[in-house]
């Protein structure tokens, strides 16, 4: 597999999260950031339910070892279903992972109202953390 | 609508071992109802292909294509070029679809993504259940608009079979309603109850799939 041992591996992490989760302070970013032992892009989404199953697949063809979605608690979604569909497609997607050797751990969803850019930093490094024991994507250099 | 449902992706990668440029094409028509083969499926199925054949060891490059039908002619054209390219095709397609590119690229190997199923309704989001088996002798007049071929698990022509369940449900069945016992519930609501007692010739089977493939011809619609 890949040239990176696993001790050596920072996973590359793409975390899209949901606009409406920040607190009311917290400047949107966008683009990317390195967190400890990992680095990550930042997606901003006007809800987490635009998270559709190809987009996903392709990040993950493409070469990201993780993606973690930030969503907003379950009664907190401005469309009120939003998140739960989201959460639902991204099992799916879970599902489907698992059955082509890439990891069900590979995508993950995490709420939280009121968040703060270190908050979501942690939602991505939880991500990382999962995706290392998984090792690197197996499409990375493809 | 024809239904249908993705085949294990595991089978699919058997089918394409051995190739390297494979096209993914689906239909966004029927299978985009009933989300087997439109172009969100095509889109989420391609790069999963990509990365099982990655993790079997047998890399390929994947590209993708929906078509407007693929069980026209016309429409199929539209992906004659990447087909070209192509060295095996995965279609997410009813097997009409499916047989009609096999025949227009028939040097390329085309190889189904899915399994048709049947020809149902879309009864709730997420939930499709059959309405016509396509018997070829329709018998809803008789049966007050309900289909004993297709929703009756014995396709029985004089139920109920005596099974049915204390709920109303069949007993082969437990999510699924005893079409027999909804017959006879619309029937004695429109007060013709007695209609199901009368005795009918039998139905003509012959016109159905058991009487051998179907050919149907319009003298007055051809050229
Ligand atoms: S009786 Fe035959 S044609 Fe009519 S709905 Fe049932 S299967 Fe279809
Ligand atoms: S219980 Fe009803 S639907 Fe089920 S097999 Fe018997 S008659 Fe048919």
């Amino acid at each position: 597999m890949a040239n990176n041992s696993t001790a050596e591996f920072q996973p590359r992490i793409t975390l899209l999260y949901c606009r409406q989760s920040l607190a009311p302070e917290v400047k949107p970013v966008q683009g990317s950031r390195t967190g400890q032992g990992f680095s990550v892009r930042l997606v901003l989404l006007p809800c987490s339910s635009k998270v559709q199953l190809p987009h996903l697949m392709r990040l993950l063809e493409q070469g990201s070892d993780g993606l973690q979605i930030a969503a907003c608690p379950e009664k907190a979604c401005q469309h009120l279903v939003g998140s739960t569909r989201a959460e639902k497609r991204l099992n799916r997607g879970r599902e489907l992972l698992e059955q082509v050797g890439m990891g069900a751990e590979r995508l993950g969803l995490e709420r939280g109202a009121g968040l703060s850019l270190e908050d979501l930093m942690q939602m991505a490094g939880r991500r990382a953390d999962a995706a290392r024991a998984l090792g690197p994507n197996p499409m990375k250099g493809v | 609508m024809i239904t249908a449902e993705w085949k294990p992706i595991e089978e699919m990668v058997g089918y394409l071992r051995g190739h390297k440029k494979v096209l993914v094409i689906g239909c966004a028509t029927c299978v985009a109802e009933c989300a087997a083969g439109g172009e969100r499926e095509v889109e989420t199925l391609a790069p999963l292909l990509a990365m099982a054949m990655q993790n079997d060891g047998n890399p390929v490059e994947v590209k993708s294509a929906t078509l407007e039908r693929q069980c026209e002619p016309e429409f199929v054209e539209a992906i004659a070029e990447a087909a070209a390219e192509a060295d095996a095709i995965v279609s997410l397609a009813c097997g009409i679809g499916m047989q009609l590119v096999a025949e227009r690229f028939v040097d390329t190997p085309l190889y189904p993504g899915v399994n048709t199923t049947s020809l149902s309704l879309r009864e709730e989001p997420g939930l499709w259940t059959s309405r016509c088996a396509a018997c070829g002798d329709c018998v809803l007049g008789l049966t007050f608009g309900l289909c004993p071929v297709a929703r009756c698990a014995k396709s029985l022509m004089n139920g109920p079979c005596g099974g049915t369940r204390t709920d109303g449900m069949c007993e082969i069945n437990q999510d699924t309603p005893c079409i027999w016992r909804l017959i006879v519930e619309r029937a004695t609501a429109r007060g013709r109850l007695e209609d199901l007692t009368q005795v009918r010739p039998p139905k003509n089977w012959s016109n159905s799939p058991a009487g051998g493939p179907k050919r149907m011809l319009r003298e007055d619609l051809r050229s």
